[in-house]
């Protein structure tokens, strides 16, 4: 307990410099400003900003990316209540009942509970961030390579099993994600793999480029298609604070919201994005009278803004403890780390703690920042939703251009980046996800490498990871959830449940 | 000959098929190794592989599911902002960014046929002017200013 304290106290040290502190505010502004633009979720926020945090201290660009990261978060429920066009899966559910208030003059409540209750889960999921980073620490070192492959396919089959749409569609792209972590230098020999014996492709492809052609342009060229027919909420935004009455109507909910999203992000899949989910279809069960649920009921923006906000943060668990991403946002972690220098895992920690404990404590300064700035300036981000977005697109694709070139200063990574652009959209023209082909690229390299050492330790034999109980476990969990999706039955509700 | 019931799905699965089959040619040349110890060759031929059996059975599905139709293509965006991206690349070493980066914003502005030139080049003069403050100072990123060819300019 005193441990956790002092932990949190240093953590806080690191945090509240004078540089930090201003890195963490202004990357909440930031990622706000960008997240708030509809139709750009966490992920593409993230991709657009990496190249602002390149030329600082590996600590500070990490905190001053989390602080994007909330602030995209943020950014994504405002554009959902007031436009109702969420910016990735899991803020639809806020677009449900928070844009209903919002056309009930309530968009300032709605927001403010919004902030509130993001502002308690993330203060919970600190907490318990910092409680499990040290036990999960001391698992993560017993692992051996067989262990952390066996992990890294089930964190693959629940990133499959939560994916949207077709299971197949879900595999084929992580399979292609790992084939194009393949490409470049091989880990054992160094000899160049599928390079064509191109300079700029002799260290493979870099996970920030992958980012921001997928999700970045690719969504501006998807935007492109249909003119501008946005609407803002009609009306004013109304009182920014909820009263009492309010309070009291949200504060079990938020409750609920934040342990069933913290639970769900821990999970080494992507878990997260059920958090919103679970807990709208747990609010609108246990409530007196169901029917007020998409007509502007508050618990429906209480429960699952907490449970988004807490599953977000505590995804942050398997990446800073085992050094494995459970999803598309923390893959782009992965990218941003490596390019800072820093290989995510149990050795984090211990290596670099001032990195560990800094970035924790800076998370509750950032959803506080969240809550005490980004509420009165909801009027800014108002009128940001109005500038055209005939002008914003060219802003962010020059931004992304920018950023690129700034990587490697190579030209040739702008072209890249224009091919995968050209691929994202193609891909979403064709039903296909692009965020586990993202997740499939930065695991791919992680298992190749776990699983060579593992044969290399059990002589060429695979049996190794069944005959290692803890892989083994780590294995069936994952072929039975595999198991589990495809079964009829299970996959019709779990088809409902996206719907709903 | 059996009619196709999911054009989407026949394209996925022969666009996925190609793509397995490139892999397998762009690693023929490595080894594949052992079981023991893995040649470079080994982890993506064998994914390669499985993403040619995925190409097959979308493949196959596009002849017993019925599906959607081929999606509308809506080409004029990705293709001016593509070129706009191009020229970006072409540019910026040669002309420095003060040139390359106008260039490139009036370019890629056209690719929506709202696109208004005059308040086009005031916003692409503006954010050339933010991102050379923020990336070329502030950040301190080292991006070619203004090169002037066959002069000595360059900043």
């Amino acid at each position: 307990m005193w441990d956790l304290v002092a932990n949190l106290g240093f953590g806080l040290s690191v945090a509240l410099t004078p540089t930090n502190l201003a890195l963490c505010f202004i990357g909440c502004l930031l990622g706000t400003l960008i997240g708030v633009l509809p139709g750009i979720g966490p992920i593409a926020t993230i991709a657009i900003l990496l190249p602002v945090t390149f030329g600082l201290t590996p600590v500070s660009a990490l905190i001053m990316l989390s602080g994007i990261y909330y602030g995209a978060q943020y950014g994504g429920s405002t554009a959902s209540i007031l436009l109702q066009i969420p910016g990735e899966s899991s803020a639809v559910v806020t677009a449900l009942d928070g844009h209903q208030m919002a056309r009930q003059g309530r968009a300032g409540i709605a927001l403010g509970i919004a902030a509130l209750g993001s502002f308690f889960a993330g203060t919970v999921a600190t907490l318990v961030i910092a409680a499990l980073g040290a036990p999960l620490t001391a698992l993560a070192l017993v692992f051996g390579p067989a262990e952390y492959f066996s992990l890294m396919v089930m964190g693959l089959a629940f990133a499959v099993v939560l994916a949207r749409g077709s299971i197949l569609k879900a595999i084929t792209m992580i399979l292609v994600g790992i084939l194009l972590s393949t490409i470049g230098p091989d880990i054992t020999t160094g000899q160049g793999r599928m390079t064509f014996g191109f300079d700029w492709l002799s260290d493979g492809l870099e996970v920030a480029i992958l980012g921001m052609g997928l999700f970045g342009i690719a969504e501006v060229f998807r935007n492109l298609e249909h003119n501008e027919a946005r609407q803002v909420a009609h009306g004013a935004i109304g009182r920014l604070l909820p009263g009492v009455p309010e309070l009291k109507q949200s504060a079990k909910p938020v409750l609920r919201g934040t342990v069933i999203g913290a639970m769900l992000g821990i999970l080494p899949g992507n878990g997260a994005v059920l958090g919103p989910y679970a807990s709208y279809a747990l609010e609108k069960k246990i409530a007196d009278d169901p029917r007020r649920f998409g007509h502007g009921a508050i618990e429906g923006v209480a429960g699952p803004e907490s449970a988004n906000n807490a599953g977000a943060q505590t995804s942050f668990i398997p990446l800073l403890t085992l050094g494995i991403p459970p999803n598309a946002v923390m893959a782009l972690m992965v990218g941003a780390m490596t390019i800072h220098g820093i290989v995510p895992g149990p050795q984090v920690m211990t290596k670099v703690p001032d990195l560990f404990w800094g970035l924790i404590a800076s998370m509750w300064i950032g959803n506080l920042m969240l809550l005490v700035i980004n509420l009165p300036l909801i009027g800014i981000w108002v009128k940001l939703l109005k500038v055209p977005y005939r002008l914003l697109f060219v802003g962010i694709v020059i931004f992304c251009c920018i950023g690129v070139y700034s990587l490697n200063r190579q030209p040739v990574d702008i072209l890249v980046l224009t091919f995968l652009a050209v691929v994202g959209y193609a891909l979403s023209k064709f039903d296909f996800e692009p965020a586990p082909l993202t997740l499939g690229f930065v695991l791919g390299r992680m298992m190749e490498e776990n699983l060579r050492q593992a044969l290399i330790i059990s002589r060429g034999s695979l049996w190794t990871f069944v005959e290692r109980p803890i892989s083994a476990v780590l294995l069936a969990l994952g072929v039975a959830l595999l198991v589990v999706a495809i079964l009829p039955a299970i996959r019709r509700s779990r088809e409902e449940a996206f719907q709903e | 000959m059996p009619s196709v019931r999911a054009p989407r799905s026949l394209i996925s699965g022969l666009a996925l098929i190609a793509l397995a089959a490139f892999a397998l040619w762009a690693v023929s040349d490595l080894s594949q190794g052992t079981m023991r110890a893995m040649g470079p060759a080994m982890l993506p031929r064998v994914v390669a592989v499985a993403i040619g059996v995925c190409g097959l059975i979308f493949v196959g599905l596009g002849f017993l599911q019925k599906g959607e139709p081929l999606p509308a293509w809506e080409l004029r965006g990705p293709l001016i902002v593509g070129l706009g991206m191009v020229v970006f690349a072409l540019t910026i070493r040669s002309l420095g960014f003060a040139v390359a980066a106008p260039l490139a914003m009036l370019i890629i502005g056209r690719g929506t046929t709202e696109a208004q030139p005059r308040e086009l080049a005031i916003f692409a003069a503006a954010m050339t002017a933010f991102c050379l403050g923020l990336f070329r100072y502030l950040l301190d990123q080292p991006i070619p200013v203004l090169i002037v060819p066959g002069t000595d300019i360059a900043f």
